[in-house]
């Protein structure tokens, strides 16, 4: 994207939905314009402003593989004004797209080590396409941890997109439910407590993580617990976003802001903010 | 210093060069407003009135960021336009520390290796011709933050003289607009004298930031909070603060159609930090007073190298709680030389 650019959306159609859950839908998205569709390029972890004309905006993260060139998909989950209005999107429908914004996790840095996934709730967009990018290059990545829990089973997503990750070499996939249900046979209680059940080199793993505040301090200590270094930890943080550019001032944590600092800190960097980061 | 870019205005042809600007331009000028004074665009021939008081009770940054600007607009097929200012403008009679907080929204706007256009635009398309102060006002305190005179970002600068005004050129544009009026500027050899302003506050920023940083959790900020009470007219008045939604505003009569427009929003509302499930990053009011005196007084100058208090005093004027950045930052240094 341009760096001169202002708040114009490019244009891109909606080409097919999944319902993954009462509550979350994940939207395949082609741009109307090849040139745009050539242009946009994000990391996982990234994220891009995603508008309903006389809606609103809303930032979201791509979920589908940076290599992926004919489409990119984004996970909503339906919590408010703008992500209702997208909840009631029909194939056909046109969506205003900005970015990519931000910086997402530094997986180039990262080959060679081992992954600890750990993504709680609606936290698992931008790692899954953190894993789609990884499982693309496999060979690059030593063994790969999945770790993903939920509140409700109704918050479940990427049934589909598991199943087909848990094929690949040297891949573990681990999903926990806080609130036991009938329909649930697996792991319940929460993320963090999957920890004690994983033999992990932590000298030699990295570990990346999306999800509520709460959560991500009770994994940031779990890391550590694992001997996994401050360095890296990386972290991605949710802040009220407006423009996505640094300009509209709404997303900082002390001197750094969220939008183009982050979303994705190291914990080295975040041991350092003074403003209360959970 | 270079002094073939001064010049000398009488004051007496001082509002032929105001006609002149105003025959051309949109004009933004301090206009007596109650007991204060507030910009405004001139009227063709208006006269200006340039000492009725030290400075206006609102800061420039409305010509910069006009509240309700529309940026984007769309309609019908997903027809999407961004709109570009092209107003051509000038501001006059702004102040040292005004300008100062100009050249701070520019780092913010204009840095980090990305421009917002429509500021850019505004920028780019508006004159600044700055006036020095004469005296200065109950709550200034810019010569401690080293605010109160100008080197840069001006394209013309005046400061009184007693009869006349002395003019320095600082830019291209202002060379251009000297140019103009030849009948009104004549060339000048010296520099402008300045008397010494008298100052009631100040504030002590050596190692400011760091001892800040160290007090982070100081009570000092929870007694501030005690007071104040979530107004934001602190955050209203303040030259450098920017904070903005993007507010998507469609047509009543045809929902196809719209706009989208830049709204100023305030971190002293707990609004401001919410995200989706209600969920209030800056909930307790400490957090919320401590994100404007540290943005003001520490994160700027980290991240943009500069200050975000310049120093002019309004959001002491305005505070119904008389909180005072100036006590605030003394009593922090206190606590913590004490400690
Ligand atoms: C970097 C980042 C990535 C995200 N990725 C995803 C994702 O992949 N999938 C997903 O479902 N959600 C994601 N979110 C959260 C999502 O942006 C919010 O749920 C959404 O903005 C809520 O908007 P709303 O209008 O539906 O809610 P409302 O509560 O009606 O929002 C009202 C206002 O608050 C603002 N706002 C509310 N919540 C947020 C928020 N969390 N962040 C920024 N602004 C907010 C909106 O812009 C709007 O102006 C992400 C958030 C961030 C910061
Ligand atoms: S913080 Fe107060 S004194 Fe400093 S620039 Fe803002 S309004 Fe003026
Ligand atoms: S003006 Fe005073 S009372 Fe109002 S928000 Fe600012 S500090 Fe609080
Ligand atoms: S979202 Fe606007 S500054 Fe970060």
């Amino acid at each position: 994207m341009r760096k001169d650019d202002g708040y114009k959306p490019m244009m891109a159609r909606v080409t097919a939905i999944v319902k993954e859950s009462p509550l979350i839908k994940t939207f395949r998205l082609s741009f109307l314009k090849k040139d745009d569709g050539k242009s946009f390029s994000f990391s996982p972890g990234q994220f891009s402003m995603f508008s309903l004309m006389g809606t609103g905006e809303a930032p979201l993260s791509i979920s589908s593989s940076p290599l992926e060139d004919k489409y990119l998909e984004v996970s909503v989950r339906n919590v408010g004004n703008v992500t209702n209005a997208m909840f009631r999107m029909k194939k056909g429908d046109t969506i205003g797209v900005r970015g990519s914004y931000g910086r997402g996790y530094p997986l180039e840095n990262l080959k060679g080590k081992d992954i600890l996934i750990v993504a709680g709730g609606i936290g698992f967009p931008p790692l899954a396409s953190a894993i789609e990018y990884m499982l693309d290059n496999r060979d690059d990545y030593g063994k790969i941890w999945i770790l993903y829990g939920v509140k409700e089973f109704d918050d479940l997503m990427y049934k589909k997109r598991m199943k087909r990750w848990s094929l690949a070499k040297d891949l573990d996939i681990i999903v926990t439910i806080e609130t036991p249900c009938t329909e649930w046979d697996g792991c319940v209680g929460n993320v963090t407590e999957l920890f004690t059940k994983l033999k992990i080199n932590g000298r030699n793993t990295a570990g990346l993580s999306c999800g509520p505040p709460v959560m991500l301090k009770l994994v940031t200590s779990g890391f550590r617990k694992l001997g996994i270094s401050d360095d890296d930890i990386y972290l991605s943080f949710e802040r009220m976003m407006q423009c996505g550019t640094g300009k509209c001032g709404h997303c900082n944590i002390g001197d750094k802001y969220v939008c183009s600092d982050g979303p994705v800190f190291s914990y080295s960097d975040v041991k350092k903010m003074q403003e209360m980061v959970w | 210093m270079r002094n073939d870019r001064f010049y000398s205005l009488k004051k007496s042809d001082l509002q032929k060069f105001i006609d002149h600007l105003t025959k051309r331009l949109t004009v933004f000028a301090p206009v007596p407003d109650g007991r204060s004074c507030n910009y405004r665009k001139l009227a063709q021939g208006q006269r200006v009135i340039i000492d009725h008081c030290t400075n206006t009770e609102f800061p420039p940054k409305s010509v910069f960021l006009p509240e309700g600007e529309v940026l984007l607009e769309y309609g019908k097929g997903d027809r999407v336009s961004e709109r570009t200012p092209d107003d051509r403008a000038a501001i006059f009679g702004i102040r040292p520390c005004d300008v100062h907080a100009l050249l701070v929204l520019d780092k913010v706007m204009l840095g980090h290796d990305r421009v917002e256009p429509h500021y850019k635009k505004r920028r780019d398309n508006t004159l600044i011709i700055a006036v020095n102060c004469t005296r200065a006002g109950e709550n200034c305190f810019c010569e401690s933050m080293g605010t109160s005179g100008l080197e840069e970002g001006f394209d013309l600068l005046l400061t009184d003289q007693g009869n006349h005004f002395h003019v320095e050129a600082g830019s291209g544009k202002g060379e251009k607009l000297v140019s103009e009026n030849r009948k009104l500027f004549t060339p000048a050899r010296k520099e402008a004298k300045r008397p010494k302003l008298e100052y009631k506050k100040r504030i002590d920023t050596k190692n400011l930031p760091g001892i800040m940083m160290k007090m982070f959790n100081s009570g000092v900020w929870e007694d501030v909070a005690k007071r104040c009470g979530s107004c934001a007219s602190c955050t209203f008045t303040c030259p450098t603060c920017y904070c903005f939604n993007l507010v998507h505003d469609a047509d009543i009569g045809d929902l196809d159609k719209g706009k989208v427009v830049r709204e100023m929003d305030y971190c002293m509302l707990p609004r401001f930090s919410r995200v989706a499930g209600n969920f209030v990053f800056r909930e307790p009011r400490t957090e919320r007073v401590k994100q404007f005196f540290y943005h003001k007084l520490v994160y700027g100058k980290r991240r943009d190298g500069k200050f975000h208090c310049v120093g002019c005093g309004r959001c002491i004027t305005e505070c119904m709680a008389h909180i005072d950045i100036t006590e605030e930052a003394k009593k922090v240094r206190d606590v913590y030389e004490k400690r």
